[in-house]
């Protein structure tokens, strides 16, 4: 009985993080100093760093966060200790890198090595555990989010990290920054809103009319199964077309290349989802509510509006967050065709051979996803909460 | 019909703001070099008072491509060598020649779709083979003949190279028949991609025992990766000049473009390209101020 107590007060997942943060911390580089963008960078373990006052600080707080992680009970202790971790590793690697950066050099290049990412990761599913087993409400989680959020500005606003790479490589880019960040979100969004105000009434229909039900779906799949950068490319000639041979298509803004054949595309791949979990929805209301419904006197149009709709509305949000955050990361592709998004940094990077700015391309891009998948999951269990 | 509208409406939200016609449509590929060259011919247009908008960075070639021959674009950078691929003549030997080349190339792109090409710089972007200087220097490598006496004796080199590179016959089968040298398969590390930056890299990090890369003439990262070129002293490889091309219709309505960038891209040397290059791949500075940096240094903007 005593032995058996003992063990399961390890946290399984408790040990596996720890597990794994040590390793990363002591087989990984914290750190490359690189003399330049693309030099190879002299890896640093966070055991070289040691005698930095950051260092030994977050040494303190990660021992703390492991110890916390395997034996203590209380989510909210845990939280709050993980959260001060996560501060000090922030702090850490803005201050190492500014301590690592040769005076007055505008060339070198601080990147946070792999030992930082595993630590980041470890905290963060360390935070995001505590916060699930504490039960948040659903717009507690909302509000957790946007706390980390304010967390991650005033750091990147303070100035502290402006000696990290991917910080430098935003520096040079920052307006630039901006307008690819407004027009990947509107290619996101805006595909997102075409393909419900597409998928929606497609979906019903198919509800309604079996045949049409496995003709579209299949026809749906199909799509999803051509690889992004073929359909996009496959667009260009027909629309290309269109925008000169047709003088209305060019003037509401469609062409070969740019935003026109990018949201078309993103639009065909969210099509499904959308359809699919339309069709699930509706076929998992209750028949009965629905003969109910009608032995009530109630019309077609209104059991759809006010039984069908209503019901069947969280299985449909769930496509919408599938499709959501799809799109944010196949927005990225669009770059290739001019569309414009963070894809834009991410392919330079790679032709550049520069990791950061493939990162200043990728890490929003994340966070973005990230983030509306947190929003969406929270408005889909209140509503699920509120139905139940 | 609702929801043609809609799709209507939000298309062409995103579109307003992109149609003034008369404005210059400047764009270049995706590339270092591409994005360099758009943005000095934008800067160039603009500081004479010649209205642009920026497509720049649009895409790879085709993408480029396909968008000035529809007359989405209006001017952008191009290879002289690349005129060879868009009209299936790449055989032809006058691509070997960069008068010719370029003669040849503006004559085909003329007709076949009234697109002219302005002033070339003298520069050449092509094909190139370049080995690690500590490999080099004690096997006094040079030019190409050099490395092909030192494979052939034996000298254990190995390339890292795209699978275009290997397998085009204009590429290394050209090479190896000319200099008198044959890579066996070990010696060889193939990247499906066209990618000279990563073949720079194998060679910098001697990934693999890679000493020898891929690169193209005006790479910004040769020098940063401390790799010699090697001399093509038997004129192996096809011509790639960066020339300015531009639909004609844009330039008849404004004339004074040529006379514009013509001084300013027979200024564009190789080494100043590799320089130019170097400063945004391997500084990282954005392509937009060292074009200006550059335009301001040689007093084509004031």
């Amino acid at each position: 009985m005593e032995e058996t107590s003992a063990v399961r007060r390890l946290d399984r997942l408790g040990v596996v993080l720890v597990a794994g943060g040590i390793a990363a911390t002591a087989l990984m580089p914290f750190i490359y100093v690189k003399a330049n963008r693309i030099a190879a960078g002299k890896p640093m373990l966070l055991t070289q760093l040691l005698p930095q006052p950051s260092v030994i600080f977050l040494t303190v707080l990660l021992i703390l966060t492991a110890l916390a992680t395997l034996f203590l009970r209380n989510a909210l202790a845990r939280l709050v200790i993980a959260t001060l971790c996560l501060a000090a590793l922030v702090v850490a690697i803005g201050l190492v890198s500014t301590a690592a950066t040769p005076p007055g050099s505008t060339v070198a290049r601080m990147t946070p090595g792999g030992g930082f990412w595993v630590l980041f990761a470890v905290i963060g599913l360390v935070i995001s555990d505590a916060l699930v087993k504490i039960r948040l409400a659903p717009w507690m989680r909302v509000a957790a989010l946007a706390g980390y959020t304010a967390l991650l500005f005033i750091s990147l606003s303070s100035g502290l990290l402006d000696s990290l790479s991917i910080m430098k490589e935003f520096s040079t880019r920052a307006p630039q920054f901006e307008t690819e960040a407004i027009s990947h979100l509107l290619l996101a969004f805006g595909s997102l809103a075409i393909a419900i105000i597409l998928g929606l009434p497609l979906g019903i229909l198919c509800f309604w009319v079996p045949k049409l039900r496995a003709i579209v779906l299949q026809g749906l799949s199909l799509i999803q199964t051509i690889p992004s950068l073929a359909l996009f490319g496959l667009l260009m000639l027909p629309l290309g077309y269109l925008a000169t041979h047709v003088a209305l298509a060019s003037a509401i803004g469609i062409r070969g290349i740019g935003t026109a054949p990018a949201l078309i595309a993103l639009v065909l791949y969210s099509l499904l989802p959308i359809v699919a979990n339309t069709v699930v929805g509706l076929q998992g209301v209750d028949p009965s509510v629905r003969d109910a419904a009608a032995g009530m006197g109630l019309t077609r149009r209104q059991i759809l509006t006010g039984i069908d709709m209503p019901l069947a509305f969280p299985v449909i949000l769930t496509g919408i967050r599938i499709v959501l955050v799809q799109a944010i990361g196949m927005v990225t592709i669009a770059a290739l065709i001019g569309g414009g998004g963070f894809g834009i940094f991410i392919f330079q990077g790679l032709g550049q051979t520069a990791m950061d700015l493939v990162l200043l391309g990728a890490v929003p891009t994340v966070f973005f996803a990230f983030s509306s998948a947190v929003i969406l999951d929270a408005v889909i269990d209140s509503i699920r909460g509120s139905a139940a | 019909m609702l929801k043609k509208l809609a799709l209507a409406v939000s298309l062409s939200a995103f579109a307003a703001g992109a149609s003034h016609a008369a404005d210059v449509v400047v764009s270049s590929k995706i590339d270092t070099e591409g994005t360099l060259l758009g943005n000095v011919i934008a800067l160039a247009l603009e500081a004479n008072g010649i209205k642009t908008q920026d497509r720049i960075a649009l895409g790879a070639t085709p993408v480029v491509r396909k968008a000035i021959t529809a007359g989405e674009i209006d001017i952008y950078p191009e290879y002289t060598g690349n005129a060879g691929f868009f009209f299936n003549k790449a055989d032809d030997a006058a691509w070997k020649n960069i008068d010719q080349g370029y003669e040849l190339a503006k004559k085909l792109d003329y007709d076949a779709n009234k697109i002219v090409w302005l002033t070339p710089s003298p520069a050449n972007n092509t094909w190139a083979l370049a080995v690690r200087s500590d490999v080099a220097e004690p096997n006094k490598l040079k030019s190409l003949t050099d490395f092909g006496k030192w494979v052939a004796g034996g000298g254990a080199a190995k390339l890292a190279a795209s699978a275009e590179f290997v397998n085009s016959a204009g590429a290394l089968p050209a090479f190896q028949t000319t200099y008198g040298f044959q890579l066996k398969p070990d010696q060889m590390v193939v990247l499906s991609g066209g990618d000279t930056a990563a073949t720079i890299k194998a060679a910098a990090d001697q990934t693999n025992g890679v000493n020898t890369a891929m690169v193209y003439g005006t790479d910004g990262a040769i020098e940063a990766a401390e790799l010699t070129v090697l001399e093509d002293d038997k004129n192996v490889q096809q011509v790639y000049a960066p020339t300015p091309i531009i639909r004609e219709e844009v330039l008849k309505a404004n004339p004074k473009i040529e006379e514009v960038l013509s001084p300013i891209f027979k200024s564009l040397t190789a080494d100043e390209l590799r320089k130019l290059n170097a400063k945004i791949q391997v500084d990282g500075e954005p392509a937009k101020s060292v074009a200006e940096a550059y335009l301001k240094e040689k007093g084509f903007l004031k």
